[in-house]
């Protein structure tokens, strides 16, 4: 085995305790937290009576680790468990609500990007100019912006008073693929801007760090054009702290579509977790999160290969 | 500022234009309605549960035997008429409509009734309760189905009107899996979080009379109804401006002022959709004790804290009766203590009980935020009569499961709809967390499940009420109205506790 595949063996190997141990707490939270979802589901007529009918129904009466054992013989064979209010299992839901989440993250950080790259860069080249200030000014605000507030003023604006945008949801049964991406552009608008005020900031920083070294005195000595010396030798360096706080952002992105697509009422994956949450359907807020856990490990996974990829010093 | 005349000249607005538009779109349309709900429903099959928006979303697929008329008084739906009692009062004959049809195009027969009837019996927690009662449940022919109970008890057409629906014998399963009623719209297609699509039902049978409530003549006019889930309350009101939906149901009062000056929605509000009751544990704790509960009763101030939940005097009205002035069980018996809130005197009480610091857990949700601003002047005002408060903020679900457990808990606020029947009132049960027993409740329940006619039933009725007052199992804080809106355009819309969209024209 050469050295690469052994540094990737190793990682995978870390991955999968890093979820082990994620799906053990999720497992315990869940548990510990107050909240019984056979009440909620009769509602508030059920006697204790009902109440404790249907948890041993449900299987909630089982002994902790009964259930933690259930939990772990599932998850090793590929299944999450049976939503106890969804009539699907937790995969099925998950894999319904997918869509729209997948989208939305992946529109939120193209806008994140395209606004954060290029103003970032400028930013550090034309360091203590008015624009610059500007851009640390409205940076530091935009990061302070809670997405909900900026999701409700977005939403009065281009639905209400101009009517662009519906204000919510994800289309109807008869809505075409194309026009049930035109429900996600408020959404990812909302979400993109809030991140792109972090990325930018890193962009800007790890600009500056490298506009200072000796090397990019050197090209310009040798007579390399402004830009070349921007795009190709200093951007070419400063992109392994970029990678990593897009990285993050995307992570990030996933965590935040929770409150945006509460906010858009989506019928994404944040969605469902908070309505799990509300309705304590435990199957379904362990099986989320470990997904959730899933993406996010793999995405610094990804983001360790880039850095690779930009950076040929780094190793495995 | 909003005040009751503004509130006054806008319904009446409302109105005149819904019964106008009325008249003139009474045809079958091809348009759909929108109808943005408070979120996702744990289930279709009602007889697992009855929160409202199970119910709201159900009744368009399911009907009962009997429904409420606008006085809230039990008239036949999918019964032909008033059930036919014995002179003992121990049996109901209950005749079917005939001819009605499924969804499945099976027509329904006294079979299918008792079916569903003894499902009900079995799985629904409202039907365990009349479960008791039933000595047996018969078809007497295709059309007719005969209850034989065990002792009186006057509530059992009332219990008949909601959750106990009629389904066709052959889909009947635990759980459910195929949602065929005789309403006027079938289910078509239920995504969860995204919506829930219901179609017309060109066979539907539908009642005779005048719409009055839930009950008289049933017309689907919108060719479909969809009900999406928007679980925030804000974005509820700016999709209905915005013009994404047609109605939307549960909407901040803060929103009336904007829809109202809308061009594309209108405010609709409806009146005594609950009260608001702080409830005691009377099992174990503090308010184990009448004479602090009849302190915490003395001095609570219900206007000061309807203020502050609901903003505006158009969205409350303070009255110690359990039911609103217009509905037949109002009644004033028993509410001399209920007042403008009297600390000084709770204070006289406080030290004539003995009273010793020991806190009092005040137990609240902020998913209901009018819970939450109540609890908050109540604590103010049980602090001015010496009480200590300790105010536990949990969500819901939380507050659900803790009540259960008399260790941990001494007041919770909780609210309820206004039921067709007293008797279903969860504090009078026993076992409702509070565990009201009594033995003036006793006898006045007992009093009202033998009476035969409505004065007798009221006579019981305001026994019952009496004993609440005396015992303060519980603290009317009181009621509240609903606001909900709906988009102009969209005509025959008459608000109702469940919204429901039957005799309803979409836009054009």
């Amino acid at each position: 085995m050469n050295r690469i595949a052994q540094a990737l063996v190793r990682r995978l190997a870390g991955m999968a305790i890093v979820l082990a141990i994620v799906a053990t707490v999720v497992f315990l939270i869940v548990r510990v937290t107050p909240g019984d979802p056979a009440a909620v589901m009769l509602g508030s007529d059920a006697t204790p009576e009902d109440i404790a009918q249907l948890r041993e129904k449900l299987g909630l009466n089982a002994p902790l680790v009964v259930q933690y054992g259930q939990f772990l013989w599932g998850l090793l064979h590929g299944d999450l468990g049976q939503s106890i209010f969804l009539n699907q299992s937790v995969g099925q839901a998950l894999l319904s609500r997918a869509e729209p989440t997948f989208f939305l993250t992946l529109f939120a950080i193209l806008i994140a990007t395209a606004i954060a790259l290029p103003v970032g860069v400028l930013s550090a080249v034309k360091r203590g100019t008015l624009f610059d200030q500007i851009v640390v000014t409205v940076t530091m605000v935009a990061a302070s912006v809670p997405s909900f507030w900026l999701g409700l003023v977005l939403i009065q604006i281009f639905a209400v008073q101009m009517g662009w945008f519906p204000a919510s949801g994800y289309g109807g049964p008869d809505t075409p693929f194309g026009a049930r991406l035109h429900h996600l552009i408020l959404p990812a608008i909302t979400l993109g801007v809030v991140n792109s005020a972090l990325i930018t900031r890193f962009t800007r920083a790890a600009m500056l760090d490298v506009l200072g070294d000796d090397y990019i005195r050197t090209a310009r000595a040798k007579g390399a054009g402004e830009g070349r010396v921007v795009l190709k030798h200093a951007l070419r360096n400063a992109m392994v702290p970029i990678i990593t706080v897009i990285g993050l952002s995307v992570a990030m992105l996933v965590a935040g579509a929770v409150v945006t697509e509460s906010v858009f009422g989506l019928p994404g994956v944040g969605n469902l977790v908070v309505s799990a949450v509300l309705r304590r359907d435990y199957p379904v807020i362990q099986g989320t999160l470990l997904a959730a856990a899933a993406i996010y490990v793999l995405i610094n996974f990804i983001v360790d290969m880039l850095y690779v990829v930009a950076d040929p010093r780094v190793k495995l | 500022m909003l005040n009751r005349r503004s509130f006054l000249v806008s319904t009446a607005a409302t109105a005149v234009f819904a019964g106008s538009a009325r008249l003139a779109f009474a045809a079958p349309s091809d348009g759909v309605l929108t109808v943005a709900m408070i979120g996702e429903p744990p289930t279709l099959d009602v007889m697992q549960t009855t929160t409202d928006l199970v119910m709201t979303i159900d009744q368009h697929i399911f009907e009962t035997l009997y429904t409420y008329d606008a006085e809230w008084k039990t008239v036949p739906l999918l019964a032909a008429a008033q059930p036919v009692i014995s002179d003992d009062g121990l049996t109901y004959t209950i005749a079917l409509r005939e001819g009605v049809k499924f969804h499945n195009g099976a027509v329904m027969t006294s079979d299918d009734v008792v079916a569903s009837l003894r499902r009900w019996l079995d799985l629904a927690t409202k039907g365990k309760q009349v479960a008791a009662f039933v000595e047996s449940l018969e078809a007497d022919g295709p059309n007719t189905v005969v209850f034989r109970l065990n002792a009186h008890y006057s509530p059992l057409i009332a219990t008949l009107c909601s959750g106990s629906v009629i389904l066709p014998v052959t889909t009947l399963a635990d759980p459910l899996t195929e949602f065929v009623g005789t309403g006027p719209y079938v289910l078509k297609e239920r995504r969860p979080d995204q919506y829930i699509q219901m179609v017309r039902f060109d066979d539907y049978a539908s009642p005779e009379g005048e719409p009055s409530n839930y009950a008289g003549g049933r017309e689907a006019i919108a060719k479909e109804i969809r009900f999406v889930p928007v679980p925030d309350a804000n974005t509820r009101v700016e999709g209905l401006l915005s013009g994404q939906f047609d109605f939307a149901d549960s909407l901040p009062v803060s929103a009336y002022d904007r829809l109202n000056g809308s061009d594309k929605s209108a405010p609709v509000i409806f009146e005594n959709a609950g009260w608001v009751s702080m409830n005691m544990n009377m099992k174990q704790g503090l308010m184990t004790s009448k004479a602090l509960r009849q302190a915490v009763q003395l001095a609570l101030n219900p206007t000061d804290m309807m203020m502050a939940a609901f903003d505006a005097d158009m969205f409350y009205s303070v009255d110690g009766s359990i039911f609103p002035k217009g509905f037949f069980w109002h009644t004033e018996a028993g509410i001399a203590r209920y007042g403008e809130g009297d600390p000084e005197g709770a204070a006289k009480m406080l030290a004539e009980a003995g009273y010793d610091g020991t806190p009092l857990r005040l137990m609240t949700s902020r998913q209901y935020e009018f819970h939450y601003k109540i609890s908050e002047v109540a604590k103010a005002y049980l602090e001015a009569a010496g009480f200590k408060i300790d105010l536990q903020v949990v969500d819901w679900a939380t507050l659900t499961t803790r009540r259960a457990d008399p260790d941990l808990w001494d007041i919770f606020v909780t609210h309820s709809n206004f039921p067709g029947d007293p008797s279903t009132i969860n504090t009078l049960s026993d076992n409702y967390p509070g565990w009201y027993v009594s033995d003036q409740k006793a006898e006045a329940v007992a009093a009202y499940m033998n009476a035969t006619t409505d004065e007798a039933k009221f006579a019981a009725w305001e026994r019952i009420q009496t004993a609440i007052y005396d015992d303060v199992p519980l603290y009317k804080v009181g009621n509240f109205n609903a606001l909900a809106g709906v988009a102009k355009g969209v005509a025959g819309y008459e608000p109702t506790y469940w919204p429901h969209f039957w005799n309803v024209s979409p836009k054009e």
